[in-house]
């Protein structure tokens, strides 16, 4: 008897699991799969009609939402791009917000067609993800609090193993601030903005970040901050796609070299100029620069 | 108002907020409704089912118990993927919060009904009550009382695990609030502001709790 009445109940269960199943099938996403084996990827996206880009949404000024509640940036300037060259239609993304420890995982199962998220080339990471030309090279720095203890780089290496700075999370960055303040503590953080609200609630005596984020920053808060003056660790930005399509790299990069250096140069850099404050000189007429 | 003043950037992304407590809302609800539903369905199994049917929940319960949320989110979103299972981020959030929240409940449930005495179920045996019977009118009910406080712990739990669901791009309050301090800097303002957003979803689940309490409060024996 017992038995009988738990064996309906576990076929109820089954039934309600069934149901919530076929739901999920109807509320799919339009996904960035259904690759057939020898087809590039640029082929799908055109047949999808747009193009599907994993980025952040709180990353300043790569990613992040303007007062309308638009995703703006560097990086969505980059997107915007790619989906003008493909549908002749700036518009026609859709964007797959994503943490940045999200961009490898979200290529390699093919949730995404490219990551534009201010992603530093390796040569680790190159070997599970094919990077594009890079768009921009950026640096690390130290921001510190105005009215704090600490004024110049010399009194951060003074400082010694009493220095701490807060961090975005990530796997090189300790090694990065060592490589100038080799004594320092470096506190890694989730977000930037708890990385930021460390050094302002004077936890830490240094933002140890990106020199676009630090320029943004002081742009954003004059008088509150003050940079250290010093900037090491050269490293580039670049998109990255799935391994294995070169069709599609190559398309990227097409694009990309041609906004550098091409007909696409004056949307480049007006983006330059209203996110980081840099005027790009236009390419000389003649023999292609880049192999000079 | 004027520009850069908390208000001020409250209103500007009143949109954007509102959008990130519906997501919250809406996942939080969902997440209640299936593990509570499911958590029941297993809860009994565990109790009264077959020794075969009670060790494969047994199993469940107890893996999925001791594996971080967190890591199963990861695994709706990424791990399902890697099995051409391509589920959306909420979906994907939804699911994995459900899957952990269901082996919770399932204990309450169990642990709710084994604290009856025995004679409750003897005595409805010996007014010839069937199985579905006893449960329905004598078990369940009784057990109702005894498993309402821990229901209650876990509803709020689920709520304030929705706030990873934000790993995997959903963009729910927090990531919201996120979004607004990325833009204007006041980070301790939204922080707060979201603290007591939070506090005023579980108080209110608590007071709903309270309120089912004082209803069932007459099951005594």
């Amino acid at each position: 008897m017992v038995r009988r009445g738990i064996l309906g109940l576990s076929a109820a269960g089954a039934a309600v699991g069934g149901l919530a199943s076929a739901g999920l099938g109807l509320l799919a996403p339009t996904s960035a799969r259904a690759q057939e084996a020898g087809t590039s990827r640029l082929q799908t996206v055109l047949e999808r009609g747009h193009l599907i880009v994993g980025t952040g949404s709180t990353n300043p000024p790569w990613h992040f939402e303007d007062e309308s509640g638009t995703l703006v940036g560097m990086d969505i300037d980059m997107a915007r791009l790619l989906a003008r060259g493909l549908f002749d239609d700036p518009e026609k993304v859709e964007f797959v917000l994503q943490g940045p420890d999200a961009r490898i995982p979200s290529l390699i199962t093919e949730k995404v067609d490219i990551v534009c998220q201010f992603m530093t080339v390796t040569p680790g990471r190159a070997q599970q993800a094919d990077f594009t030309v890079p768009y921009y090279r950026e640096g690390v720095g130290v921001m510190m609090m105005a009215d704090g203890d600490y004024k110049t780089f010399d009194d951060l290496k003074a400082a010694g193993s009493d220095l701490t700075l807060s961090a975005l999370q990530n796997v090189f960055i300790e090694d990065w601030a060592h490589k100038e303040l080799p004594e320092a503590r470096v506190d890694q953080f989730e977000s930037p903005d708890a990385a930021l609200q460390a050094l302002n609630a004077r936890r830490v005596d240094g933002y140890f970040g990106d020199q676009s984020a630090i320029r943004w920053l002081m742009q954003q808060a004059p008088d509150r901050y003050i940079d250290a003056g010093r900037g090491w660790m050269p490293n580039s930005y670049a998109s990255a796609v799935k391994q294995g399509d070169p069709i599609w790299l190559n398309w990227v990069n097409t694009v990309y070299r041609e906004a550098m250096l091409g007909v696409d140069f004056d949307y480049f850099a007006a983006s330059y100029q209203k996110w980081f404050g840099i005027t790009l000189e236009t390419p000389k007429v003649g023999f292609p620069s880049e192999f000079a | 108002m004027e520009r850069g003043t908390f208000l001020y950037e409250v209103w500007v992304a009143r949109w954007s907020l509102l959008s990130g407590f519906g997501i919250t809302l809406s996942a939080s609800v969902l997440t209640i409704a299936i593990a509570t539903l499911l958590g029941l369905i297993l809860g009994i199994g565990l109790t009264y089912g077959w020794r075969p049917l009670r060790w494969l929940i047994r199993i469940y319960v107890d893996a999925l118990r001791g594996i971080p949320v967190l890591v199963l989110i990861l695994f709706a979103y990424y791990g399902l993927a890697l099995f051409k299972i391509n589920v959306p981020p909420f979906w994907a959030g939804v699911i994995a919060l459900a899957a952990f929240s269901i082996a919770h409940i399932a204990e309450t449930i169990r642990g709710g009904i084994e604290s009856l005495p025995q004679g409750q179920t003897e005595a409805a045996k010996a007014i010839g009550l069937q199985f579905h019977q006893r449960l329905a009118y004598v078990i369940i009910p009784l057990a109702t009382r005894r498993v309402l406080p821990p229901w209650m712990n876990t509803c709020a739990e689920i709520v304030k695990n929705t706030t990873l669901l934000s790993i995997i791009g959903v963009v729910e309050f927090l990531l919201s609030n996120q979004q607004a301090i990325a833009r204007n800097y006041l980070v301790l303002q939204f922080y707060l502001f979201a603290a007591v957003v939070y506090l005023l979803i579980n108080f209110t689940i608590s007071q709903l709790g309270a309120k089912l309490e004082r209803r069932y409060a007459h099951f005594r024996y």
